[in-house]
């Protein structure tokens, strides 16, 4: 990676006294003092303070009578099913949502950057309008939107196709098809930032490449595709962000009531339902540790398909 | 599949046959009639809750109604309303109203011609399809208006975008000046922190931080939790002004620096008026954010009546009623002012979203 352009020698720089360096990095460590002390206050102590909650038997409403426990709370939420049953629920979520999104994201913004299409700031802000809707307001509006019997979906989609009855079906597990769908709401900022990458690649490339005769398939696979790759990875750790419950771009908030996964739902049962302080930091600290294990995989495999073209001619 | 699909389109040779100016104007029309028809199907949902919102209670029991807002037609006849059916009658179906509703027979007039006397129908009128007009009403919005005290919700809320507003922007644009322009202790390993505190999970943060806020600080019932860390920065943010930062040239600072003025000054004469469209981005980023927000909310506020954020209190009123008009009628409460704020700024706000992300691509 190229570092600072301000590493161009010049006169005036090289001349300058060590004085000056000197203040020039106290002012750099002053600058970042706010978030070095927020990364203390608020990421690094309150992780290790679970961590070291998750090894006692911290009871909420008797927080004076701590004991160490080890790993007894760990060894009791592996032993429990319903743990298990938590965390498949969310992997299996992340993998429905995952790549539902990206690869909406990815037809809609080939969609939003055709040559063809009239109106097209018109239409990206339609577009991107749900991801701001508030998650409440969408859990509503799609629980009202998919109600047999009254829902539009119901009324005017299955029910003059004569398909009234899959609803019934579907309803089993209404919300982990509710919020599959409804995660495909959510992809605007991904959605923006590969279509912003499509705008970057040249129209030279796709016309020689047409001239030589490749088909729109064909230049899609081999060309566009690598090319916007960093953009697709990128939002892809956005919506992997999203999925797990860390920072995001474009964060909607959470409502209050419900949760997104089941993992979510069984920490804040654990915690305001059981009170088992202990117990919820160590279930806490296993998610992490597996979210952490993702993530690592994410950035290694992104190696091998993820084109960047500044580091490929040295470097 | 593909040497076979293009072998047919191959042998049909339509690109021969039909002239290149007929093949252009296709190809347009189907690529605007198609997004435009997703958008239809995509915004479906949110077409369901606005006209939702405006359909009388009524209406919400009744299998026969229509999906918009309506009412059963009815007629004036001498200083009586009568209903409006359809009457499948020997001449045909007819609209008519019906005078007289019996078990077998109803007698029915016909509002165009009430001087011809009454109609007589055979069978149950319960079986007939009442006819309806158009007919949006408020009474969703009187009933949650009459419930939620929006007005003093919304003060609330605002409040809080603006107190959050001016911590977060002040410090993530100092920190990201000083990632952006100066060397640090740990040079770009500090930068990678930054990076992998934007992709822990809440859980593990979020247990010993209420424990703290309402054991140890005394917080709840205080907008304190929900603001005091914005005043430290947002990973996010900081890192989308590092990558706008360091995208602008260094030479007019340099000169700056020679003449004189000092770090804040060259950020604040400098930097800044260079970067309006990010900061513009992200402070719309926390607004959309702070005006989502309920789950905070719930966890520090839920005993302060007083100071309620809009989303969580229209979530609490939403959660206890279960009228979907009304439901509804709340949700586009909710959404009205960030979709206005979305239409409003969305030039910057697009824009910014695509150029910091491609900025980010970069740093990544």
């Amino acid at each position: 990676m190229t570092s600072h352009p301000i590493a161009k020698p010049r006169p005036a720089a090289r001349r300058r006294p060590p004085r000056q360096a000197r203040h020039k990095r106290l002012w750099g460590l002053l600058l970042v003092t706010p978030w070095l002390l927020g990364l203390l206050l608020f990421k690094l102590v309150p992780i290790l303070a679970s961590l070291s909650f998750s090894l006692t038997d911290f009871f909420l409403l008797t927080p004076n009578e701590v004991d160490f426990v080890w790993f007894d709370n760990y060894l009791n939420v592996l032993r429990d099913d319903k743990t298990w049953a938590a965390l498949l629920g969310t992997l299996q979520l992340a993998a429905w949502i995952l790549p539902l999104q990206t690869g909406a994201s990815m037809l809609l913004a080939t969609l939003l950057s055709s040559k063809r299409l009239w109106l097209k700031d018109t239409l990206r802000v339609l577009f991107f309008l749900p991801s701001i809707i508030p998650s409440a307001a969408a859990t509503f509006m799609w629980q009202g939107f998919i109600r047999p019997g009254s829902g539009w979906l119901y009324t005017l989609i299955l029910g003059p196709l004569g398909l009234g009855d899959l609803i019934r079906i579907s309803s089993r597990s209404p919300t982990s098809g509710l919020i599959v769908l409804a995660s495909l709401w959510t992809i605007g900022p991904g959605m923006l930032i590969i279509l912003g990458a499509m705008q970057g690649v040249e129209s030279e490339i796709y016309e020689a490449a047409a001239m030589d005769g490749a088909g729109w398939l064909r230049r899609f696979f081999s060309m566009t595709l690598p090319m916007v790759s960093p953009a697709v990875f990128f939002s892809l750790v956005l919506n992997l962000t999203a999925v797990f419950g860390g920072a995001i771009l474009l964060d909607r908030g959470r409502s209050f009531n419900s949760n997104l996964s089941s993992y979510d739902n069984l920490v804040y049962y654990v915690l305001f339902r059981t009170f088992r302080l202990g117990e919820a930091s160590s279930l806490a600290w296993l998610f992490f540790v597996l979210v952490m294990i993702l993530v690592v995989i994410l950035f290694w495999s992104a190696r091998y398909w993820v084109y960047y073209p500044d580091r490929e001619n040295g470097s | 599949m593909k040497a076979g699909l293009r072998g047919t389109l191959q042998r049909l040779r339509l690109r021969d046959r039909v002239p290149p100016r007929a093949w252009r104007v296709a190809g347009v029309g189907a690529v605007n009639l198609f997004a435009w028809a997703l958008l239809a199907v995509y915004l479906l949902p949110v077409a369901y809750m606005v006209v939702t919102a405006f359909v009388p209670t009524e209406q919400l029991s009744d299998r026969n109604a229509p999906w918009y807002p309506a009412r059963i037609r009815t007629f004036a006849y001498q200083g009586e309303q009568y209903r409006l059916y359809e009457v499948p009658l020997p001449g045909g179906t007819r609209s008519l109203a019906m005078i007289a509703p019996g078990t077998f027979s109803s007698d029915f007039l016909d509002p165009q011609d009430p001087a011809a006397g009454t109609i007589s129908y055979t069978g149950d009128w319960h079986a007939l399809q009442p006819v309806y007009q158009f007919h949006p009403v408020l009474d969703s919005f009187a009933v949650l208006f009459g419930a939620v005290q929006f007005p003093r919700m919304l003060v609330s809320t605002l409040l809080l975008v603006l107190i959050g507003e001016i911590g977060v922007l002040v410090s993530s644009v100092l920190v990201a000046y000083g990632f952006a322009r100066f060397p640090l202790p740990g040079g770009e390993l500090l930068f990678y922190v930054l990076i992998a505190t934007i992709l822990i999970p809440d859980k593990v943060t979020s247990i010993p931080t209420y424990f703290f806020y309402i054991n140890t600080l005394d917080w709840h019932g205080t907008i304190f939790p929900l603001v005091v860390h914005l005043y430290f920065g947002n990973a996010v943010y900081i890192f989308l002004l590092r990558q706008n930062f360091r995208s602008l040239p260094v030479e007019l600072e340099e000169s700056a620096m020679l003449d004189g003025a000092g770090p804040l000054r060259r950020l604040w004469t400098i930097v800044l008026p260079q970067s309006w469209p990010v900061v513009i981005t992200i402070s719309l980023l926390h607004f959309f954010f702070t005006w989502n927000e309920a789950r905070q909310a719930s966890l520090y506020l839920s005993s302060n009546a007083a100071f309620m954020p809009v989303s969580f209190g229209v979530q609490v009123y939403q959660s206890r009623v279960p009228i979907q008009n009304v439901i509804q009628a709340s949700s586009l409460l909710v959404l009205i002012l960030p979709v206005i704020v979305l239409f409003v700024a969305q030039r910057f706000f697009l824009r910014g979203v695509i150029v910091t992300g491609l900025e980010k691509r970069r740093g990544l």
